[in-house]
């Protein structure tokens, strides 16, 4: 389960609240007397009491390529719409109304949207039978099936199920941001893509200060090693070479202006 | 069920060949072929899956050496629940062959068994897939 989901709590037989709830708020949203304000909040208000049913219904499509968050936003279209068609005088459940209108919006989505390339219906639905086959079949035999078996299960020829799954290649672009719909959030293809590294552009002045540092006094080395690689305080290296931190002071600010100019004579 | 009986029994000594311009764009055609012919042969989804992805680098190490203008050749042995692919070109003074880039390496990781063969005037990569489900021999 998504951790974002603080409305999702499941209390002792939440059935019942959430029946009442919803039977009262169309009550109100159904009022002819009550100001549009009024009405807004209640259809706001019966969205919110619903999404988990949208949820659910979305959960049932993960594994297929799309985010979940995409296939609760567009859950959530067929909830609206069920909410502004739903009959209270009928006399049924509104899950029970809005659970079809629901798939049937997620389904469009997978038939529509899904696609890189438009792909005729018939193979579309070729490859929804033959992804569940696989499923099926993998988990009898206890192996990967063959093209045959898949036929067969299916009742079509091996030539279609050959076709099939040519298709299904279409299908196969996914966002460069799109994130692994997994529990632990597998980075999305963006983050495995490298880009430069930030210190590249420094490889050049290390190795061109390289040779510099080589043909210091034995001294300044010791006192920018210390400084720059020790991470040693002025008055630190002052101590350990036994002289004023002034001094140690002087002789840096000397020994890193004589390697600019080198650098800069190089350039 | 039929159809694919008639590929089996003649399967003992059936040749496939096919010949393409030297262009990787003609590659999707060789990868359908090859998953076209493996499932007939009753490999595993599986299977095939990773002998689209072996015959594609087959294909770009072959197409790297090819002269201008030249064929990609390639043959296909069925038989005993193995398919061996042959690919080639015509490459007047094509490279050594490098066992470390990274198309050898899936290529010898996902085929039973992978060869290069490169000779001046030819550069051919042969692999040898086996279907799960054929008898160990």
């Amino acid at each position: 389960m998504a951790p974002s989901e603080p409305r999702d709590e499941r209390q002792p037989a939440p059935g019942d609240v959430t029946r009442q709830r919803s039977a009262q708020l169309f009550v109100e949203f159904r009022d002819p007397d009550a100001t549009d304000g009024a009405r807004d909040a209640a259809r706001e208000a019966l969205v919110h009491l619903h999404l988990p049913l949208v949820e659910h219904c979305a959960r049932r499509f993960r594994n297929r390529g799309e985010p979940f968050e995409d296939l609760v936003q567009v859950g959530t279209i067929g909830l609206i719409k069920s909410v502004d068609r739903f009959d209270t005088e009928r006399g049924v459940e509104f899950s029970t109304y809005a659970t079809p209108t629901i798939i049937g919006e997620i389904k469009r989505y997978f038939r529509d949207k899904g696609w890189a390339i438009r792909v005729p219906r018939r193979l579309q639905e070729l490859r929804m039978q033959i992804t569940a086959a696989t499923a099926e079949l993998t988990q009898g035999l206890g192996r990967s099936p063959t093209p045959r078996e898949i036929a067969e299960s299916i009742g079509c020829s091996v030539e279609e199920i050959v076709e099939g799954l040519e298709s299904s290649n279409a299908y196969a672009t996914l966002s460069l941001d799109a994130g692994d719909d997994s529990d632990d959030g597998a980075p999305s293809m963006l983050d495995a893509i490298g880009i430069d590294d930030a210190a590249l552009a420094q490889v050049e002045i290390r190795e061109s200060v390289k040779p510099l540092l080589e043909g210091l006094p034995e001294r300044e080395k010791r006192i920018l090693l210390l400084r720059f690689f020790k991470n040693m305080t002025q008055s630190q290296i002052a101590a350990e070479i036994g002289v004023s931190q002034m001094h140690v002071s002087r002789l840096l600010t000397r020994t890193l202006e004589q390697l600019r100019a080198s650098l800069e004579a190089d350039a | 069920m039929s159809e694919t009986n008639i590929v089996r029994g003649i399967a003992a000594h059936a040749d496939v060949e096919l010949r393409l311009p030297a262009d990787s764009a003609y590659a999707s055609v060789l990868r359908t072929l090859t998953a076209g012919l493996a499932a007939r042969l009753d490999f595993t989804m599986d299977d095939i899956e990773d002998l689209r992805i072996a015959v594609s680098e087959a294909a770009a190490m072959v197409l790297d050496e090819a002269d201008p203008g030249a064929d990609l050749d390639c043959r296909f042995r069925l038989g005993d629940g193995r398919l061996t692919v042959v690919v080639s070109t015509t490459a007047a003074d094509p490279a050594e062959p490098d066992y470390e880039s990274f198309g050898w390496q899936v290529l010898a990781t996902l085929a039973e068994e992978a060869s290069i063969d490169a000779a001046p005037g030819t550069y051919s990569v042969c692999l040898v897939m086996r279907s799960a489900l054929a008898p160990a021999t």
